[in-house]
């Protein structure tokens, strides 16, 4: 059952029982008001005429009076107050009648009724009637006063009062249901908007949002269900981001696998099953010799590049002592390409991680040396280091602008063959990457083909 | 006349490892290191029967060096790190006969190189070792100018030998070069061909039983 019905259904049953209650309770009690103002007005008249007869009569009265005229005076006396709905009887017969009916038979001079005169609700033929009689003495004769008050129309109006009623409560009670449910249905919209959108978002299309107008609870919900939507969405694409970037990642190292795997595979399979010269033997031993070295580190610095990618620990480092082993490192492959390394220190000690700054540096400064030009010696790298800012520098060949971009892609290279010839592993410069985010430092490249590059590490403050 | 095979391999061992294979197996092969030179080298001399391509190299990468091989009508073995499909199905459409992922089989490469010389009716039928001349074609094998009869399974033996000239090939290997790939037989009928070979045609040296590993027709 949908929320609105439950609602609907709800509020009217609630409705029809308060109202019936209500408009019966106020029904009975304006019958009861209606009939006891009858009745009060029936004793009265039945009262007054009594009273006005038996004194009339006391007074006109003779003893000696013959039966004929006394007959003819009591007659008199009572038509002089009587209506159509009054009747005098003596012994149990009528003396004067308005009424069709014997009222004795209803409300009999032994009853107590009688004695107090109050009026006795009956009904006779279908008509409903209000009987109140008392006896008057006149002399020694007793005579009985009724008066029957037929309130047949009063118990019409009575009914159609109810009648009404139940009208008017029926029309309450649908008129109720149909403004509940409009209201209710009103306001459930937006939910089963709500509820569309979010069987579309867990669907994927999670750029959906909903459309929020009112102020209510409902448009609270709205907003914050968005606000939810734009959460999940923003954390999504990182996620698919990071996935890709991932995927990418693991496809670069899958393939830079494969190729030292081959050389491997097919070198060892030579000397396996084929008959090589002595020549052939080493020359296919020092290939995969090679291989494998390369592959060692390509392991190397994939180990580096995940741990650097955790949360480091910072020391107080001396620079000096820290550019001191980064020459060291260096000095083999400098000597390899004869070139030369200039470092200035102006920075005494900086908080970093001394083991992965030195590779930071270590792999900047090889870059350095492998853009080398061996035809201009007298100019040579410079490591340097200013306030927070440490730069290697050198005049090399620099990086194309369209690749400056990409260098910090883990396999990227500007020169594919020169770079393997030179024993890279291609994620030099993603580890210097990896190492600088890791500190919150931020790196500017700035490269010019035929002239050289400087690359520039900034620490935080 | 010996197939002339084109390979452009910027990695050294690879391409010194199927230069060698090339050569036992008879093939005139020439390597570049590099796409743009391969190219330019093309220009004054494209008479090859096949090439062999890297995908990833420098210069120019494998797909654009496949234009100038459609050019000068030379069929295209693409050998690539490359596993994702999109890269296959490319080089596929784009024309080129074969693909093979690294790291490959030796042995697996030469079967692909000639089959797709005998799909393009490039394939050189005729195998000489020593003074042995083996006609595929023809199915005849003649010794010093001599036809010698061959059972045919004792032929297959043979090719499937000097298909991988100077390579061990193991029993397996050869019974499924030769029975197909469905064949549970016994390696001992591959011995039994060997020493009808040996003797039928003065082999003995020259097919050698490598301890095990298989046996191996030596030529050099």
């Amino acid at each position: 059952m949908k929320l609105y019905q439950r609602i609907t259904l709800l509020v009217s049953i609630v409705l029809t029982v308060v109202i019936l209650a209500v408009s019966l309770s106020l029904l009975l009690f304006a019958k009861n008001t209606i009939l006891s103002l009858s009745t009060e007005q029936v004793q009265r008249k039945q009262k007054t005429l009594r009273t006005s007869f038996s004194e009339m009569a006391n007074y006109y009265a003779r003893s000696d009076d013959s039966e004929a005229v006394h007959n003819s005076l009591i007659k008199l006396c009572f038509n002089r107050f009587s209506d159509q709905s009054s009747v005098l009887m003596r012994n149990g017969k009528p003396v004067s009648t308005g009424v069709t009916i014997d009222p004795s038979a209803y409300v009999g001079p032994d009853s107590e009724a009688f004695s107090e005169g109050t009026p006795v609700a009956i009904t006779v033929q279908g008509r409903n009637l209000l009987i109140a009689g008392s006896s008057a003495s006149v002399g020694t004769e007793s005579y009985s006063v009724y008066v029957v008050e037929d309130i047949t129309d009063t118990y019409a109006r009575i009914q159609r009062m109810a009648w009404i009623f139940a009208g008017v409560s029926i029309a309450a009670i649908a008129l109720g249901a149909v403004v509940v449910m409009l209201l209710v249905r009103r306001s459930t919209k937006p939910i089963t908007a709500l509820s569309g959108v979010a069987k579309e978002i867990a669907d994927g299309a999670y750029e959906k949002r909903v459309a929020v107008r009112t102020k209510d609870e409902i448009g609270t919900l709205g907003e914050d269900f968005n606000r939810m939507a734009d959460a999940v969405e923003t954390k999504i694409s990182e996620l698919e981001e990071r996935n890709e970037r991932q995927r990418l990642f693991i496809g670069g190292v899958t393939h830079e696998f494969k190729t030292p795997m081959t050389g491997l595979i097919l070198h060892a399979g030579l000397l396996r099953r084929a008959n090589l010269s002595e020549d052939e033997r080493d020359a296919s031993l020092a290939h995969i010799e090679a291989q494998t070295q390369w592959l060692e580190r390509l392991t190397q610095n994939l180990l580096k590049l995940f741990t650097s990618d955790e949360e480091i620990e910072l020391e107080s480092v001396r620079i000096p002592e820290l550019l001191e082993t980064v020459e060291e490192g260096v000095a083999p492959k400098l000597k390899e390409k004869s070139a030369a390394l200039t470092v200035q220190c102006e920075t005494d000690t900086l908080v970093l991680n001394p083991d992965l700054m030195h590779s930071l540096l270590n792999n900047l400064v090889v870059n350095a040396a492998n853009a080398y030009d061996a035809d201009a010696p007298e100019k040579p790298i410079v490591l340097s280091v200013t306030g927070r800012t440490f730069s290697v520098s050198d005049r090399g060949r620099g990086i194309p602008k369209e690749a400056q971009d990409r260098i910090f892609e883990p396999f990227f290279r500007v020169d594919k063959s020169r770079s393997k010839k030179q024993g890279g592993s291609g994620l030099g410069l993603a580890l210097v990457k990896t190492i600088a985010d890791a500190h919150g430092a931020t790196i500017t490249v700035d490269s010019e083909p035929g002239k050289g590059t400087t690359v520039s590490v900034i620490l935080p403050e | 006349m010996k197939n002339r095979i084109l390979v452009v391999e910027d990695d050294a061992a690879i391409r010194d490892a199927v230069l060698l294979n090339l050569q036992f197996a008879d093939y005139d092969a020439v390597a570049f290191d590099d796409g743009k030179k391969a190219a330019d080298a093309l220009e004054s001399d494209h008479t090859y029967d096949l090439a062999l391509l890297d995908i990833m190299l420098p210069g120019m990468d494998g797909f654009e060096l496949f234009g100038l091989m459609e050019q000068y009508g030379i069929p295209v073995i693409y050998m690539t790190a490359k596993t994702d499909s999109a890269s296959e199905i490319k080089g596929l459409r784009d024309g080129a006969e074969d693909y093979i992922v690294k790291p490959f089989d030796p042995l697996t490469l030469m079967v692909r190189i000639e089959k797709v010389l005998k799909r393009v009716g490039k394939w050189n039928a005729v195998y000489r070792v020593k003074d042995i001349v083996v006609n595929t074609e023809t199915h005849t094998v003649t010794k010093g100018g001599e036809p010698i009869e061959l059972q045919p399974l004792e032929f297959d033996v043979l090719v499937a030998l000097l298909r991988h000239k100077n390579m061990t090939v193991s029993r397996e290997r050869l019974l499924n070069e030769v029975w197909g790939f469905d064949y549970l037989g016994e390696t001992r009928m591959v011995d039994v061909k060997i020493s009808a070979l040996r003797r039928k045609l003065d082999l003995e040296d020259a097919i050698r039983s490598i301890h095990k590993l298989g046996y191996r027709l030596e030529d050099r």
